[in-house]
């Protein structure tokens, strides 16, 4: 469905993308995760031209964004990273107009409206300006708007940035039911436990470039497999020794605490009984270990 | 050298330009719906400034001047402030108003996630600003007109064309404006050294003929003083259709390199 190869966007000296090479099936539920500044968003924009590629190649639908913009807008919806509501017009207004941009014929507009304002639990703000509504019902207003045209690739950049849990785990819910109908997504974000939650398949971006790409298991797998145990800092010295001595610890720090993985439970479980160290904490791996390693973030002992 | 294009190229480029006319006039429509609702806020210049000038300028000033070009000041006056309305209208609707849109709003980010582009924000914006400058324009003609100070009355409907050709490259102007300030503050520097100068020196107030060749060249180079020779032939029924094809002629000229200027320049801010 979209189709990146050493694909390349330069503003000035600066390389936002960098040479990413990437392919994003129908169907799937597909995770851009990066920093900021990481390239996520300048990838998103030159999916329907609203960033011109300096070099490489792209194809969504089989189309060349540069050329045949309209023909792949006509076909995915974006739920914006700002809102870009028009503050001029009410809800069920702004939505109207958006329903005739995008050439939803003109007598079904309004039950089009009306059954997604329903869907987003929105259709009581109906008449409302758009001040008067709350940062999270203006971020569902959003998503109304991306799912006016019924879009075969729904694009979600950072959708839920911002939010209360209440709003992000009703819009994760939305947005898994979008995708078990067949809608293809692409969902850039920063919170790990929502790509964990949403994505079949991911990547993570760095600088530009793919630094490391599977299903958040397999990352995890790959990339940082195992169990974490968070240690208070005031143990620093002891853990140190020990690490120095047992080359299965890994180990990285933070103002937060002393996080050691190991490959089995038993490892750190054994800081506790053999060494008298009481974790605050001790969970397997996740997605957020994986992309701290990645990115660069970590204080990497085992590099 | 063009290389032949096939009929299906060709159908391709019929319907995308029908696309496109679809999605202007749906743009038109968002601004319009706008527009109405605030209506008299909207529409209360149109009337009230022309008065004012009227009534301050013509009546005041006028009793000093009892010869302008062979009429009364108040006659010389009133072509010049449809004019005026159509470049205020325009420039402020595509200064100020794009901007906001622009930067504040962002409502363009989303607009360019629909089948619309920056050819559709930029010309349906033009063509917006164009309409509304006509409507402007014959308003004010006909509160004129109640003053007497239209020679033909019927002629009123025919100053829309002049608040068309002065709306259209005057928001073009108010889009390089958009285009060029790095905050919104600086359209003040615009206004100042631009379009207040435009505003005093196009033969408005005064003729121009008395006045340095220099001013008559630069004012002669903007669009105000055209369609202000076009309306004066209006109000006084003299030579209209000189003036049509003579600053009508140059109107339309400005009118495309302006509007493609602008796309340009706009075409660089919100496409990376």
């Amino acid at each position: 469905m979209i189709t990146a190869s050493s694909l390349v966007k330069k503003f000035g000296d600066f390389a936002a993308v960098d040479g990413l090479n990437l392919q994003i099936n129908k169907g799937e539920c597909f995770g851009l995760l990066g920093p900021n500044g990481a390239g996520k968003s300048t990838f998103i924009g030159m999916t329907y031209g609203t960033v011109q590629r300096t070099g490489g190649d792209l194809k969504v639908f089989g189309y060349d964004p540069k050329t045949h913009y309209r023909e792949i807008k006509r076909r995915m919806g974006v739920v914006t990273q700002e809102n870009a509501l028009d503050e001029s017009l009410t809800v069920f207004e702004n939505m109207i107009i958006y329903c005739a941009f995008i050439g939803v014929p003109k007598d079904e507009r309004k039950k089009r409206v009306e059954e997604l304002l329903e869907y987003m639990n929105l259709m009581h703000k109906k008449d409302m300006p758009i001040i008067a509504l709350s940062g999270g019902m203006k971020r569902r207003l959003v998503f109304v708007r991306a799912l006016l045209g019924k879009p075969e690739l729904l694009i979600l950049d950072e959708p839920t940035t911002g939010l209360d849990p209440a709003v992000r785990h009703l819009l994760w819910g939305k947005v898994k039911e979008l995708h078990s109908q067949g809608t293809t997504i692409v969902l850039t974000t920063h919170y790990m436990h929502e790509a964990e939650v949403l994505c079949d398949r991911l990547v993570i971006m760095n600088k530009g470039v793919v630094a490391g790409h599977g299903s958040p298991k397999e990352l995890i797998h790959q990339h940082a497999p195992g169990y974490v145990g968070i240690f208070s800092l005031d143990h620093q010295k002891q853990i140190h020794q020990i690490v120095e001595t047992n080359k299965s610890y890994s180990l990285t720090e933070d103002t937060s605490g002393i996080y050691i993985r190991t490959n089995s439970l038993d490892e750190l479980t054994a800081l506790h009984t053999k060494n008298n160290l009481t974790p605050l904490q001790i969970r397997p791996s996740n997605l957020e270990d994986v992309f701290l390693k990645l990115t660069g973030q970590e204080l990497s002992a085992d590099a | 050298m063009r290389s032949e294009q096939t009929p299906q190229m060709r159908s391709e480029q019929i319907n995308s330009m029908r696309e496109s006319i679809v999605l202007f006039f749906h743009i038109t429509l968002r601004n319009w719906t706008v527009y109405k609702k605030d209506f008299i806020a909207n529409i209360s210049p149109t009337i009230a400034d022309p008065a004012l000038i009227l009534v301050s300028l013509g009546l005041g000033l006028g009793s000093y001047l009892t010869n302008v070009e062979g009429m009364s000041y108040m006659q010389f006056l009133a072509p010049g402030l449809t004019v005026a309305t159509a470049l205020f209208t325009s420039f402020f609707e595509s200064s100020y108003g794009f901007y906001v849109r622009m930067s504040f709003e962002n409502v363009f980010k989303a607009m360019l996630t629909t089948p619309i582009g920056v050819k559709e924000v930029v010309f349906g914006e033009l063509i917006w600003v164009g309409l509304k400058g006509a409507i402007m324009a014959v308003g004010v003609a006909m509160v004129l007109a109640l003053f007497g100070l239209m020679v033909n009355p019927w002629l009123i409907p025919a100053l829309s064309i002049v608040g068309l050709l002065v709306a259209i490259p005057c928001g073009a102007m108010g889009l390089l404006a958009t285009a060029w300030v790095r905050n919104i503050n600086q359209f003040q520097t615009v206004y100042s050294f631009l379009i207040a100068p435009l505003y005093f020196l196009s033969g408005i107030f005064f003729p121009i003929e008395q006045m340095h060749p220099v001013v008559r060249g630069l004012a002669n180079f903007f669009p105000l003083i055209h369609g202000v020779r076009i309306a004066q032939s209006m109000f006084w029924q003299k030579g209209i259709l000189e003036a049509l094809t003579i600053n009508g002629g140059i109107l339309v000229i400005q009118s495309v390199i302006l509007s493609a200027l602008a796309y340009s320049q706009i075409k660089k801010k919100l496409v990376n």
